[in-house]
């Protein structure tokens, strides 16, 4: 390839395509640069909100990007990757509103945090729009590495240096495993584009068998399937609260996408191999997580588990290998990023106070202390436990109609005995929360109005997704025609 | 035959569903003293409008829909909240009405209700709200919706406001109907799912799904599906463990609400979508359900005879007379639908009575003990009078609402057979024993020490509570054609459509 044609590959008029992507670019290298030059006092002024505006502007772009397929057709911006940058950005600004204070109530203030969560910001954007596999890479180890780094952040703490550690070891084997299969893919088929790869009339066909497991298997490991999760729970308990909601919700969103994206094809070519090998990684994880929740005494735990599952079912309405599996896929990742954000969220704002540390005997009779709050947090359990009007329950529903559409009878089992076990535990959280007396009066001085206002959002939109899921649910479903018409 | 749906311009069931809503709003940012005032207003307007709407309801077309709406949820799907109510689902929407407003006037004075009001009223009117949607919902999911919110607020009622060990019950009545009513879910979506292959679309229309068909294998793992859920929530034997404890610990209003409204929600979706959906596999189920329905009269009765406690012993009374519900449903035909239908709006008032009765007692002697409570309704006549009417109504005396329930199910079991009527003879025989025993208990045995015992009569809010319930209980009584009238029609086109397929 002559580097004529890699410059002739970008087109100009086509820039405004990845208008959003270049914002939080040039954004992330300003805050890299402010970083180098500025006083420590001048960064707690200047960087949050700078970030935060910058976010804004990448926001308001949105309705000039044109979809299409760009840069040789490595890059693609169709309505799926769309929605998803749109949820990311959103997530990331109610993120960004627990950062400054969080920090700071540390004495911990780095002005890395905000370049660093804008790459990662960055990469997840990337990954969501693309079906080459170098691309895909690229994405993956922007957003991995960031993603360890924000894990250590708290020097002084011993388990986030211990979390950090273990996820940079799992995520490098697992991103070596990727890497490895892609490497498999491109014998296989001479090329690198996953649509070309999977729909190649190729003679070795063990070549793309071998490639393709291995790719799946470091996707696995990456969204925290079991058997490859066990970085997960260490590394969301280590990590910022603040961090570890946006890895549960970005993160995750991102790194389910790719997998989304080869499902039609792969469906076509070995449908069998796959409902049957996704559909029992599916039941393991959910039944995992969720009997693994019960027994949690600290609060990131629960939820960190509490996210397995829910990778769990993720995985079996991808398993479904259906249109309507796609969707509701689709659908129920998007909001399970703001229930998870929310979550993690709640739990950042009340670490504010000096006494709390995370067990869940402290929820008792949180509602004395802080009846909003408490209210919010139900909401959101609620949602994770999937009863009505929530999204959680919008999700749970298309999941299973995805299920019985393809009739994986045993599947919907394990999701009916795995969705019972998770009422266990979050709904001992919210005995505790409502019918127990509190053990001592907790308060939380330092509030800031942006933390208020995002989880005001993230809860009312829990709700409010869930009773009007028209909302996004035009774009997701013709996001989803769009996957299984590139078949065609 | 066409289902016919009957719009007005008034949105009335939305309206109906939303008064409960606003006013819990107005409670939650207004001072805690106007709480009970707000409450009362909301279930009293509520209860004016229903009356309303029954007036305006044509009882000689009930298989129509009446006060039909729709709004889409989601397009593509076909899910969308429809609402209407035909002959069934307007009795069960007068009971609902009917039942709320007796918990609120009964909790206005209720010593146990004395912290946290604003909650409890709360929780009291949205499950008002939503249980109409339970009732007056034609898309499954939305059904489903409201099926499952229900579970909610109730959640909260017992685990706060409950007895001694309100959580323990509050932890099981949520598990049991919440991972049973998860089967349900699966059930719907597997027959929309079903839709899709036959119509090329989704639909979770009740209208729409009557046009599928199924094989019969299928038709019956569908017809399980809904069965669990339901049978849960009914309950039927040996389905009814989590019942007695959240009965029996429950607040008086709160065991009133879930006896008397939130069991029905069981047996209407039992008659609604297992038998209209799937009357196939109902038909060739059918012996078996309602002999599981006669066994649940009987072993809830002799269950029944044993309890210690008194709203345990209601609540078991209740497994009974559902076993009574179920069995005439599932002889399948017209008089056992008539009979299953009059049975649940008769328990409606019978054990929302009992359950007061229980908690009026309580009150006074703070104990749920039947030993203790021996002869304690001596010094108060018209408590006493009060007692007598219920029981006798529950035991099925003529002239009592239970009556007719009880004398149609005989009379539709004889139809099948005379070992099915004997069946349900032996029942009920069981089920007049324990009322008996009851009544034996209050009236007849004496205690020592309740000579000394002043008890004041009962009077006020409460009393008015139990005028609530005990005038529709002789109407039922001695105009049951007044409510017959009400789905007599719905009947005849709901027989005519299972028998024929």
């Amino acid at each position: 390839m002559g580097i004529e044609r890699l410059v002739g590959a970008v087109e100009i008029g086509k820039l405004s395509s990845v208008l959003p992507e270049l914002i939080i670019f040039t954004l992330a290298f300003i805050l890299f640069a402010l970083d180098l030059f500025l006083k420590p006092s001048q960064k707690k002024a200047i960087l949050p909100p700078l970030t935060a505006g910058g976010y804004i502007i990448a926001l308001l772009s949105f309705p000039l990007v044109e979809t299409g397929i760009n840069f040789g057709g490595t890059y693609v911006v169709d309505k799926l990757s769309l929605i998803i940058k749109v949820f990311a950005i959103l997530i990331a600004l109610t993120v960004l509103a627990f950062s400054r204070i969080y920090f700071s109530e540390r004495k911990s203030f780095y002005g890395e945090y905000y370049y660093i969560i804008t790459f990662t910001l960055l990469g997840a954007m990337i990954l969501a729009s693309s079906y080459n596999l170098i691309v895909v890479y690229v994405a993956l180890e922007l957003v991995s590495v960031g993603f360890y780094i924000l894990t250590a952040l708290l020097r002084g703490s011993f388990i986030s240096k211990e979390g950090a550690f273990k996820y940079l070891i799992f995520g490098g084997i697992s991103i070596a495993l990727a890497s490895y299969g892609a490497v498999f893919m491109y014998i296989y088929s001479g090329s690198v584009d996953l649509r070309e790869i999977l729909t190649h009339k190729g003679e070795d066909l063990h070549y793309l068998i071998l490639g393709l497991v291995f790719f799946m298997i470091g996707f696995a490991a990456k969204v925290g399937a079991v058997p490859f999760h066990f970085w997960l729970p260490d590394a969301y308990e280590g990590a910022p609260t603040p961090v570890t909601a946006f890895m549960a919700s970005v993160g995750k969103m991102a790194f389910f996408i790719p997998v989304i994206r080869v499902m039609p094809y792969i469906s076509e070519t070995f449908h069998l191999p796959w409902v049957l090998t996704v559909g029992a990684i599916a039941g393991i994880t959910m039944l995992y997580g969720n009997v693994v929740a019960l027994v949690q005494k600290n609060i990131k735990r629960l939820l960190s588990y509490s996210s397995v599952a829910h990778s769990g079912y993720f995985l079996a309405g991808i398993a479904s290998a259906s249109l309507i599996g796609v969707k509701a896929v689709v659908y129920f990742l998007i909001v399970y990023a703001i229930i998870s954000a929310g979550a993690f969220l709640t739990v950042a704002y009340l670490e504010k106070n000096k006494d709390w540390s995370n067990r869940i005997q402290e929820f008792s009779g949180l509602r004395f202390n802080f009846p909003y709050l408490a209210f919010g947090f139900m909401v959101l359990l609620l949602a994770m436990l999937g009863v009505p009007p929530t999204v959680g329950f919008v999700g749970k529903a298309l999941v299973f109609t995805s299920l019985s559409f393809s009739s994986l009878w045993v599947v919907i089992l394990i999701m009916i005995i795995a969705t019972g076990i998770s009422t266990g535990y979050y709904l001992r959280l919210i005995v505790l929360m409502y019918m127990k007396d509190r053990e001592k009066t907790i308060s939380v001085e330092n509030k800031s109005i942006y933390e208020v206002i995002s989880l005001i959002l993230l809860s009312a939109s829990a709700v409010l997704l869930g009773v009007l899921p028209s909302i996004v649910w035009r774009f997701i479903s013709e996001s989803g025609d769009i996957l299984f018409k590139g078949l065609k | 035959m066409k289902i016919e749906a009957i719009i007005y311009n008034i949105p009335y069931i939305s309206i109906s569903m939303l008064i409960p809503v606003i006013f819990s709003l107005l409670i939650a940012f207004t001072k805690e003293a106007y709480t009970k005032h707000l409450a009362l207003i909301s279930v009293s307007a509520n209860f004016l409008l229903s009356l309303y709407m029954a007036i305006l309801f044509d009882t000689s077309n009930s298989q129509s829909l009446y006060f039909y709406e729709s709004y889409t949820i989601i397009d593509e799907l076909n899910i969308s909240l429809t609402l209407g109510l035909d002959g069934l689902s307007m009795l069960m929407f007068l009971l609902t009405t009917l039942v709320s407003l007796v918990a609120v006037v009964w909790s206005l004075r209720d010593k146990q209700i004395n912290l946290r009001l604003k909650e409890y009223y709360i929780a009291f009117l949205l499950t008002e709200s939503f249980l109409i949607g339970v009732f007056a919902s034609w898309d499954l999911i939305a059904f489903y919706v409201f099926y499952e919110l229900t579970l909610v607020p109730m959640f909260f009622v017992i685990g706060i406001w409950g007895y001694k060990l309100r959580l323990y019950s509050a932890y099981k009545f949520f598990i049991y109907i919440f991972v049973s009513s998860l089967f349900l879910l699966a059930g719907i979506v597997s027959t929309a799912s079903q839709h899709y292959k036959k119509f090329g679309e989704f639909s979770f229309n009740y209208f729409d799904l009557l046009n599928n068909e199924y094989s019969l294998p299928f038709e019956i793992f569908l017809f399980f599906l809904f069965f669990i859920a339901f049978a849960v929530k009914t309950p039927i034997v040996p389905f009814h463990t989590w019942l007695p404890d959240a009965h029996g610990e429950a607040p008086t209003a709160g065991s009133v609400v879930l006896a008397a409204i939130l069991l029905k929600m069981g047996t209407y979706a039992l008659l609604r979508f297992n038998i209209g959906l799937l009357p196939e596999a109902s038909k060739f189920l059918f012996p078996y359900l309602a002999i599981l329905g006669i066994i649940s009269i009987a072993y809830a009765s002799w269950m029944t005879i044993v309890q210690k406690n008194i709203k345990r012993f209601v609540a078991y009374s209740s497994v009974s007379h559902m076993g009574f519900v179920v069995a005439s449903m599932f002889f399948l035909n017209k008089i056992g639908f008539k009979a299953s239908v009059i049975e649940m709006f008769a328990h409606g008032l019978t054990s929302a009575s009992l359950f007061m009765i229980a908690g009026f007692v309580y009150n006074r002697l703070h104990t749920f003990n039947m030993d203790n409570l021996k002869g304690s309704v001596k010094f108060m006549p018209l408590f006493a009078i009060i007692v007598a009417i219920t029981g006798f109504a529950s035991m099925g005396l003529p002239g009592g609402s239970s009556f007719w329930g009880k004398f149609l199910t005989l009379m539709s079991a004889r139809e099948h057979g005379m070992e099915l009527a004997i069946g349900v003879l032996v029942g009920g025989f069981f089920s007049a024993v324990y009322v008996l025993y009851m009544l034996k208990t209050l009236f007849l045995d004496v205690k020592e020490e309740s000579v000394l015992i002043h008890f004041k009569d009962i009077r006020g809010a409460k009393l008015l509570a139990f005028i609530g319930v005990i005038i529709p209980i002789f109407m039922v009584g001695f105009l049951p054609f007044i409510f017959f009238g009400f789905y007599e029609r719905f009947l005849d086109f709901f027989t005519s459509n299972i028998l024929n397929r």
